[in-house]
C-alpha cells in the first residue's frame, strides 16, 4: 500500500489528522506523509507521525487556496496514496473536494469514524445524514479513497522522541482564475437571546445578584449570550424579563444551552427542547434538568464556574 | 373517489405553514393578550396574496379554488384562531359576495381593494334583537331621490372597527317581506356610519368586533348589492360558504390541540412514565385524532362541492356543526391533558379553548346548523 | 438569453423521520422538500438574473415524484426548469449528480452565466456537488458564499473563511455555492405556486444523457444515529472540568 496522505493548513488540525493517519497506515502497513503549509511545522509533525513532509510553497496575496490544487493532485497521481484525509474546516472542504474532482476520486465529507478492513483491504467510515438523525456507512470504491474529518473528532498525535523523515517542497502553482481582492477577519457579533449560538443560564442556585458576574464571564469566554429561568427576572428582578427562557417567556435552539444552577422546571425545559447540547451544573443529582442533559457536572457552581472559565478562557 | 390534494394545494399548505411560523407563531399570545388587530401581518398577508385566494385574479385575487382557501384558512388557525377567522370572513364571506352578485361596476370597484388586502371587508347582519332570526333585523334603508338613508345598528360585527367596506343588510321593502331585504355595500367614509362599542371577549380576541351604527347614512342606489329584495338569499348563499371556513378554523384549532396534546404527553413525565403511556391520555389523543380528521373530511368535501358547482348548503352546515362540537370538546380535552400548566397563560391549548366556544355560536349556532341539516335530510 | 442556473434537490424533510420501536428509521410518513440550502440558491438566482441579463433556470436530478419539487422551484421565481429523471436517480453519490447535471448543462440548455448550488444538501450534506460539477465544466468554483455581485463583467464574492471573510473575483461562466445566510427564500404566495406549473419545463430522460459510469461511493448501512440524551457526568476537579469543555469544543458547540 502506497500511503496515508494528511493536508492540513493549521497546527491542530494537522496533529488531529496525525493521530488516526498513523493508526491507519499502522493498520494498513504503510507511510504517513504530512502535506503542510507552514515549514515551522515539519519537524513537528514527523515526531508526531509523518514519515515525510511535502511543504506547500508560499503563495501571492491575490492567490486562494486552492491554487495549490493542480500540484497537489499531480504529486497524489504520481504517489498514488491509499488514503487522502483532509480537516472538515471550510480551506479542507474546499480543497477535499476540489481535489476529488481532479483525481475522479470519492470523497467521504465529514467523517465521525474511520476504521480498516483487514479482509478487503477497504477503508470505512462513518458519517452523519439527515441533519444527525442517520448514520451511514460508505466505503470509497475509487483509488485514493478521500475523507474530511472535523476538528477535533481525533485528539492531537503524542510526539515521539528520534522520529526522522526528509522534507520536501512542492512545486509553485500556476496562477487561479479565482483572484482575493480582500481579506478580512472575524468580527464579533452581538446577538440577541433568541439567535445566540450559545446561552449560559443562570438559575435559582445563584445566591446573589451580583454572582452573575461569574456568568456573564463565562458567556463571554464562550461568545454566549445571558438566559434566565422565570424567577431570577420575576421574583428577583436580577435581569430584564425578555431574557427569561421558558413557557411563558422566550423559545431558544442555541448549539449549547448551559444551565447553571437551573434546577430543570417543566416549564423550563420546554424552551430548551431544540438545543442541540444541553449541559447544567447543579449541586442536586436529582435535579430534573440531569434528564435532560448531554453533559453534567453534579457540584458547587461556586466551585465549578471559575474553574470553568479559566479553561475556558485558556483556549483562546 | 380521488381524495389527494393537487400538488398546488399541497405546496401552498406547506408556504402558509411556513409564513405562520414566520410571521404569526411569534406574536400570537401578544394579540390575543392585548387584543390587538396586528397591522403589519396583514400587510404581510396581503404581500403575499394571501387575503383573497379564491377570487381570479382580474379582480385582484390569487385565482385559486374554494378548497384551496380553505386550506389556507386551517392553517392559519393553526397559528392563530383570530387571524384565520379574519381571513375566513374578509375573503370567503364579503369578497366571494361580492364576486357571486355584484355587478361588474360594483367588482371593479369595490373587489380589487378588497382582494388585493388593501382594505377588510365586514359582514353587518346581526343586530341586538336579530341573531339566528334574520328576519328580525330593524335596519332600514329608506329611498331617497338616487341614495338610500340607512338608519340602524348593527352589533357583534367582525372586522367592524378595521373594515373599509361593509355589506350591510337592511329592509328596503319591508312590506315585500322574503323578498324585501337588501345588502348594500357601504364604504367606510359614508357619512353617517359609526363604529360603536367595541367588545372584549373571552376568545378569538385578536379579531375585532364591535357595533357598527347608521344614522342617516346616504348611499348611493348602485351600490345595492346585485338586486335589490334579494338580500336574504344573498345572505344564506353567503353563510354557505362562511360556513366551511368556520369549519376550516375548527380543523385548524384541532390540529393545534392535536399538536400540543402529543408534544406535551410525551415530555410530562409522572410516575416514572411520560404520561402518553397512559392508557387514559392516549384515549384522548385517539379521539382527538379521529374526530379531526372526521372534520377535515366533511369541510374539504363541503369545499369540493363548492368548487364543483354543486349544492352544498347541507354539506357546510354538517362540516361546520361537527367541527365546532369537535373543537370545543377537544379543546377541554387538551387542556386536561396539559395538567395546570394548560390553565396558564402562555399554553397554547390555554388560547385555543378560549378560541374554540365562539365557533359554536357565530356564523349560525349549532342549533341553527341543526335546523338547516334536519330541514334538508326531513324534506 | 443566458441562463443563470440554480441547481435543487428533492429530498426527504427530516424532521418527518420517526423512530420506530426498535430505535430503527420509519421513513413511513416523511414528506419531501426542496433542500433547505437549494432555496437559498434558487432565491439568489431570482435575485441576480437582471443584473446578469439572464433568465433563472432551475435544474434537477431526480426520481419522478420529484416532479413536485420542480413545481415548487418555478413557483420561487425560476422562469423555466431542466428536470433529468429516472427511477435510478433516486440515490446517487456527489459524483454522479454532477455529472448529470454538467450533461445536462452543457448539452440541453442555453449557455450560462453563472450557476449557483446550496452549500450542500439536506439529506447527505456532503457538500461536493457544486464544486464536482465546476471541475466537470472547467469553471472556477467559488463555495461558501455569504454575498455577491456582479461588476464590470466579472462576479465579486465574499466567501466565508476559517479566519473570516475573503473577498475574490472570477470571471463569468463561473460556479458557487451559497451559505444560507446569503439571503432570506421567499414564501412563494398563491399566485407564484398556481402559475408555476404553466412555466416551461424540460424532461430528460436517462437514455438522453451519457452513462456516468457507476458511483464513485457505496453505502454499507444507515442506521439512526443515538438521539437520548444520556446525561455524561463529570465531576468538579480540574481535569474533569477540562474534560468537559473538551466534549463541547468537540461537539463543535464552542471554538
Amino acid at each position: 500500500m502506497a500511503g496515508i496522505w494528511i493536508l492540513a493548513d493549521s497546527r491542530e488540525r494537522a496533529f488531529e489528522l496525525l493521530n488516526i493517519g498513523r493508526e491507519m497506515a499502522d493498520r494498513a502497513g504503510t507511510r504517513v506523509v504530512a502535506v503542510l503549509r507552514v515549514r515551522e511545522q515539519a519537524e513537528e509533525s514527523i515526531s508526531r507521525g509523518a514519515d515525510e513532509v511535502i511543504l506547500l510553497p508560499s503563495l501571492p496575496a491575490d492567490q486562494p487556496y486552492e491554487a495549490y490544487i493542480t500540484p497537489i493532485s499531480e504529486e497524489v497521481r504520481k504517489e498514488n496514496p491509499d488514503l487522502v484525509l483532509l480537516p472538515a474546516t471550510v480551506a479542507g472542504k474546499n480543497m477535499a473536494v476540489l481535489m476529488a474532482a481532479r483525481l475522479g476520486a470519492g470523497l467521504v465529507s465529514s467523517c465521525t469514524s474511520l476504521g480498516f478492513d483487514e479482509k478487503n483491504k477497504t477503508f470505512v467510515m462513518e458519517r452523519l445524514m439527515y441533519g444527525g438523525t442517520a448514520v451511514q456507512k460508505v466505503v470509497c470504491t475509487t483509488r485514493p479513497t478521500m475523507a474530511t474529518i472535523p476538528p477535533r473528532t481525533f485528539e492531537a498525535a503524542q510526539p515521539l522522541s528520534g522520529r526522522r523523515g526528509p522534507i520536501r517542497e512542492l512545486r509553485k502553482p500556476s496562477s487561479s482564475a479565482v483572484k482575493v481582492i480582500e481579506r478580512r477577519p472575524k468580527e464579533k457579533e452581538t446577538k440577541d437571546i433568541t439567535e445566540a449560538r450559545v446561552i449560559i443560564c443562570v438559575g435559582r442556585g445563584m445566591d446573589k445578584k451580583e454572582d452573575l458576574t461569574l456568568a456573564k464571564q463565562l458567556a463571554e469566554a464562550v461568545g454566549g449570550a445571558i438566559g434566565c429561568t422565570r424567577p431570577i427576572a420575576e421574583e428577583f428582578h436580577w435581569l430584564p424579563e425578555d431574557l427569561c427562557i421558558g413557557l411563558s417567556g422566550v423559545q431558544v435552539k442555541p448549539d449549547l444551552y448551559l444551565g447553571i444552577g437551573v434546577s430543570g422546571q417543566v416549564q423550563h425545559v420546554t424552551g430548551i427542547r431544540g438545543a442541540k447540547v444541553i449541559a447544567a451544573i447543579n449541586k442536586d443529582e436529582n435535579a430534573p434538568i440531569f434528564k435532560v442533559a448531554d453533559l453534567g457536572i453534579i457540584g458547587d457552581l461556586y466551585d465549578v464556574m471559575p474553574k470553568l472559565v479559566c479553561e475556558m478562557q485558556g483556549r483562546t | 373517489m380521488d381524495f389527494k390534494l393537487t400538488e398546488e394545494q399541497e405546496l401552498i399548505r406547506k408556504n402558509v405553514r411556513e409564513f405562520c411560523e414566520k410571521n404569526i407563531d411569534p406574536i400570537a399570545v401578544e394579540i390575543d393578550e392585548n387584543s390587538r388587530h396586528p397591522a403589519e401581518l396583514f400587510k404581510k398577508l396581503a404581500e403575499g396574496g394571501w387575503m383573497g385566494i379564491p377570487i381570479p385574479s382580474e379582480y385582484g385575487g390569487a385565482g385559486g379554488d374554494f378548497l384551496t382557501g380553505t386550506i389556507v384558512v386551517e392553517e392559519l388557525s393553526r397559528s392563530c384562531a383570530s387571524t384565520g377567522f379574519t381571513i375566513s370572513t374578509h375573503a370567503g364571506i364579503v369578497c366571494t359576495m361580492v364576486l357571486m352578485f355584484g355587478t361588474e361596476d360594483q367588482k371593479k370597484t369595490y373587489l380589487a381593494p378588497l382582494a388585493e388586502g388593501r382594505q377588510l371587508g365586514a359582514f353587518a347582519l346581526t343586530e341586538p334583537g336579530a341573531g339566528t332570526d334574520v328576519m328580525a333585523i330593524t335596519t332600514a334603508a329608506v329611498p331617497d331621490g338616487n341614495d338610500y338613508i340607512i338608519n340602524g345598528a348593527k352589533t357583534f360585527t367582525s372586522n367592524g372597527p378595521t373594515a373599509g367596506t361593509y355589506l350591510v343588510f337592511a329592509w328596503t321593502d319591508k312590506s315585500a317581506g322574503r323578498k324585501g331585504m337588501s345588502a348594500l355595500i357601504v364604504p367606510r367614509e359614508a357619512p353617517g356610519l359609526r363604529i360603536g362599542e367595541h367588545f372584549k371577549k373571552m376568545g378569538l380576541r385578536s379579531s375585532q368586533t364591535s357595533e357598527v351604527i347608521f344614522k342617516d347614512c346616504r348611499i348611493p342606489k348602485n351600490n345595492v348589492l346585485g338586486k335589490e329584495g334579494a338580500g336574504l338569499p344573498m345572505a344564506m348563499a353567503g353563510f354557505d360558504g362562511g360556513r366551511i371556513g368556520i369549519a376550516a378554523q375548527c380543523v385548524g384549532i384541532l390540529q393545534g390541540a392535536l399538536e400540543e396534546s402529543i408534544r406535551y404527553s410525551k415530555e410530562r413525565v409522572q410516575f416514572g412514565a411520560p404520561i402518553s403511556r397512559n392508557q387514559a391520555i392516549a384515549w384522548m389523543i385517539a379521539d382527538m385524532a379521529t374526530d379531526l380528521s372526521a372534520a377535515r373530511f366533511l369541510t374539504y368535501h363541503a369545499a369540493w362541492l363548492k368548487d364543483q358547482k354543486l349544492p352544498f348548503s347541507k354539506e357546510s352546515a354538517m362540516a361546520k356543526l361537527y367541527a365546532s362540537e369537535a373543537a370545543m370538546r377537544h379543546t377541554v380535552k387538551a387542556v386536561q391533558i396539559h395538567g395546570g400548566y394548560g390553565y396558564c397563560k402562555g399554553a397554547k391549548v390555554e388560547r385555543l379553548m378560549r378560541d374554540a366556544k365562539i365557533t359554536e355560536i357565530y356564523e349560525g349556532t349549532s342549533e341553527a346548523q341543526r335546523m338547516v341539516i334536519s330541514g334538508s335530510v326531513l324534506r | 438569453m443566458p441562463a443563470v442556473v440554480a441547481c435543487f434537490k428533492w429530498v426527504v424533510d427530516e424532521a418527518y423521520i420517526r423512530r420506530g420501536p426498535s430505535g430503527d428509521l420509519d421513513f413511513s410518513s416523511v414528506d419531501y422538500k426542496i433542500g433547505d440550502y437549494d432555496r437559498n440558491a434558487i432565491e439568489e438566482a431570482a435575485r441576480l438574473k437582471e443584473a446578469l441579463g439572464a433568465e433563472a433556470v432551475a435544474v434537477t436530478v431526480g426520481v419522478p415524484e420529484a416532479a413536485k419539487g420542480v413545481k415548487d422551484a418555478l413557483s420561487r421565481g425560476a422562469d423555466r426548469a431542466c428536470f433529468a429523471v429516472d427511477d435510478s436517480f433516486g440515490n446517487l453519490d456527489s459524483y454522479e449528480t454532477a455529472f448529470i447535471l454538467s450533461q445536462v448543462i452543457s448539452t440541453k440548455m442555453d449557455k450560462y452565466k453563472l450557476i449557483i448550488c446550496g452549500e450542500g444538501s439536506s439529506d447527505l450534506y456532503a457538500q461536493q456537488v457544486g464544486p464536482r460539477l465546476a471541475e466537470m465544466l472547467g469553471i472556477p468554483c467559488v463555495s461558501f458564499v455569504q454575498k455577491v455581485s456582479v461588476a464590470n463583467e466579472r462576479l465579486l464574492a465574499e466567501r466565508r473563511v476559517d479566519e473570516g471573510v475573503e473577498v475574490v473575483e472570477v470571471p463569468f461562466p463561473a460556479l458557487i455555492t451559497v451559505r444560507p445566510d446569503i439571503n432570506v427564500p421567499r414564501i412563494p404566495g398563491v399566485k407564484d405556486t398556481l402559475m408555476a406549473g404553466k412555466k416551461p419545463s424540460v424532461r430528460i430522460t436517462k437514455d438522453e444523457l451519457p452513462s456516468h459510469g457507476g458511483p464513485l461511493l457505496r453505502t454499507i448501512s444507515v442506521e439512526a444515529s443515538k438521539m437520548e440524551r444520556i446525561c455524561e457526568r463529570f465531576g468538579t476537579d480540574k481535569a474533569e472540568i477540562a474534560r468537559f469543555v473538551w466534549s463541547l469544543r468537540k461537539s463543535g458547540v464552542i471554538e
